[in-house]
């Protein structure tokens, strides 16, 4: 009888489905763009012409911050009967640019993440330096 | 039928009908960042430049000490997450009997890195954490504090 309820267990454990999911937030940001930034010349005006409207506005005394951000995300799912695996793997492109009193760059700092974004399974490593750099070097500026 | 196939038998039997599921999840979001990529920030010495060249855009930016001349330096937050975990699912499968339980094994708090910066950009600190230690509360209040 045990060996027969294995059995069955067993099916039951194979029987199942998957789900693949992707949700895209905001469009991936331009590295060629933002490598044309230079601190001390851009200004906020030539930053909100080439990439629209910042998501977010800080006020750091007289200083000024914006950000802009986009997110992709890919989940998997695989549904068995007695357990589901599932995996979410969300990146980033975001870009910080600082700007004095005078509205004039002053610093900035970007990581482009949305391209790395994977469908995996949850035991699998989605951040291995290999898989990263190869997916760097087919997005234009990104890859060295 | 022994104890252990009735057992067997009975879980298959719950399961079947959706009310008992394990679940195994992992949750990535963003890049971890390693401790030895702050190693060459030194407070005092790296700047803000330094910091954005080495670790990138960070996730939030606040204000920091903002002195009676409107100068202010600022805090910078980066934060990842990277958890994997079991969790279980019960519930009736019947909407007119309450009982769903769930847990979870992945939890909602963050790793981070916050940096503080002076008025000169400078680097004051670094410290790692959860977000919910490390990030400040609200240092403006809103219109609706009066």
């Amino acid at each position: 009888m045990i060996p027969r309820t294995l059995a069955v267990l067993s099916l039951a454990l194979l029987a199942g489905a998957c789900a693949f999911a992707r949700q895209d937030t905001n469009e991936p940001l331009d590295a060629a763009v933002v490598q044309t930034f230079k601190p001390g010349t851009t200004t906020a005006r030539d930053v909100v012409e080439k990439l629209g409207a910042p998501t977010e506005v800080v006020q750091l005394g007289k200083r000024t911050a914006y950000r802009y951000d986009a997110t992709t995300q890919k989940s998997t799912v695989l549904f068995l009967l007695l357990v589901n695996f599932g995996n979410q793997d969300a990146r980033s492109d975001r870009l910080w640019v600082f700007f004095d009193d005078k509205d004039v760059l002053t610093h900035f700092g970007a990581s482009y993440g949305t391209h790395r974004t994977q469908y995996a399974m949850p035991w699998e490593d989605v951040h291995e330096a290999a898989d990263n750099q190869s997916r760097d070097a087919n997005r234009p500026g990104v890859g060295k | 039928m022994n104890g252990a196939a009735r057992a067997a038998a009975t879980l298959a039997l719950l399961a079947t009908g959706g009310c008992v599921t394990g679940n195994y999840g992992h949750v990535s979001i963003d890049e971890p960042i390693a401790d030895e990529r702050l190693g060459p920030l030194v407070p005092g010495r790296a700047t803000l430049a330094d910091c954005l060249a080495a670790l990138g855009a960070p996730n939030r930016v606040f204000e920091y000490a903002v002195g009676s001349d409107g100068a202010s330096g600022m805090a910078l937050l980066w934060s990842w997450r990277d958890q994997a975990g079991w969790g279980l699912d019960v519930s009736s499968g019947d909407d007119s009997i309450p009982g769903s339980v769930s847990f979870d094994a992945v939890t909602a708090e963050l790793p981070g890195y916050m940096l503080w910066f002076g008025p000169d950009l400078v680097l004051q600190r670094a410290r790692r954490g959860l977000v919910g230690e490390l990030v400040p509360g609200r240092l403006r209040p809103s219109p609706s504090d009066g």
